[in-house]
């Protein structure tokens, strides 16, 4: 008798765990077109979402609002394509992405705050590979090939840009609402 | 005032412009954290892969062959012990890390699985997120809280991005 609440209790306790971890998982609908997206990146505060879309062959970056599903519109990052590894601060004011200018691969970050566009070349013969913003937009770290190997550097973005707070978010929407 | 002393003041105001002018540049360049980045190097002469939150470097690096997922504190430059997350039968593809550190979302291979994960690090536990329809899961990305994820899935040939929100 005992032992067989015991197996009750545990087949119970058993399935809980699954239906638990089953509903932990929520997955929003599709909204994007039917093109290949690659290298998501999320903003900080989960909002916005970046990724790579193949425009007839030309990798581009689209930023796309989560809760409404709105393309947003990015002033400096229609050229310079092909374009990879896009990174976002807290609440997406400002979008980092590696582009092409002529037969350099260089690192552009839009401030969507401001409309200013800070290019950032690598010096010397060093290719960047991919990048991460910190959610502050404080730090980049840039991933490079350098004399044919990987490694990362971290760079200080303190002084160039202003950073992306998440005490920011209502201050950030309020001036692009009244833009 | 003769010739050659304006030719002086326009070859003085031309340098002291030129100074400003350089220092302008200068100041707006991003610069490379020398310190940390040396430290870096002596970890590892190759990283890649990063995933940055303000404290934290998350990255894949190689050893003896064998690639395992390393997180470094950006302030003390140590490294931090992820026990459980790296183990000898699979190799981590992409990794992404929440702004306090505690969680990491990674993409692994093991065995003829690509499987998407969580890592607890309080806990220091795997947990393993389904993808339905299935699909074969590449890169990921993690929120600030780490209770959202969006990640690459490949369906039927094509590569379709998937934003999945985590109850706990």
């Amino acid at each position: 008798m005992i032992i067989n609440n015991f197996r009750k209790f545990v087949c119970l306790i058993s399935l809980l765990g699954i239906c638990s971890c089953t509903q932990q998982v929520t997955r929003l609908p599709s909204q994007f077109e039917s093109r290949n997206q690659e290298e998501p990146a999320l903003s900080g505060n989960g909002e916005k979402l970046a990724f790579i879309v193949d425009y007839q062959g030309r990798p581009s970056v689209e930023l796309r609002d989560l809760r409404n599903g709105n393309v947003l519109p990015l002033r400096h990052l229609s050229r310079n394509q092909p374009h990879s590894s896009p990174s976002l601060s807290w609440n997406g004011r400002y979008i980092a992405v590696i582009a092409q200018r002529g037969v350099k691969r260089l690192v552009i970050i839009e401030d969507r705050l401001t409309g200013r566009s800070h290019q950032l070349p690598i010096p010397g013969e060093r290719m960047p590979v991919r990048l991460s913003l910190s959610p502050d937009a404080s730090q980049l770290a840039l991933q490079i090939i350098d004399k044919g190997k990987w490694r990362i550097e971290l760079f200080d973005l303190r002084g160039k840009i202003e950073p992306d707070l998440p005490s920011g978010t209502e201050f950030f929407n309020n001036s692009r609402a009244e833009n | 005032m003769n010739s050659q002393s304006y030719l002086r003041l326009t070859v003085r105001c031309s340098f002291i412009l030129s100074l400003l002018f350089l220092g302008g540049c200068l100041r707006g360049n991003m610069r490379p954290i020398a310190s940390f980045n040396d430290a870096l190097f002596r970890f590892s002469s190759s990283y890649r892969e990063p995933s940055l939150s303000n404290q934290w470097l998350v990255a894949l690096t190689n050893s003896q062959g064998k690639d395992k997922i390393e997180m470094i504190n950006i302030r003390t430059r140590a490294r931090i012990a992820l026990p459980g997350i790296n183990r000898a039968d699979s190799q981590p593809i992409s990794v992404s890390v929440s702004a306090n550190g505690q969680r990491l979302a990674l993409v692994r291979q093991r065995a003829d699985q690509t499987e998407l994960l969580i890592y607890r690090r309080s806990v220091g536990t795997l947990q393993l997120i389904e993808l339905i329809p299935k699909g074969v899961p590449r890169r990921v990305s993690l929120d600030s809280s780490g209770r959202v994820l969006a990640v690459q899935v490949s369906r039927d040939g094509r590569w379709d991005v998937e934003v999945i929100r985590l109850k706990s």
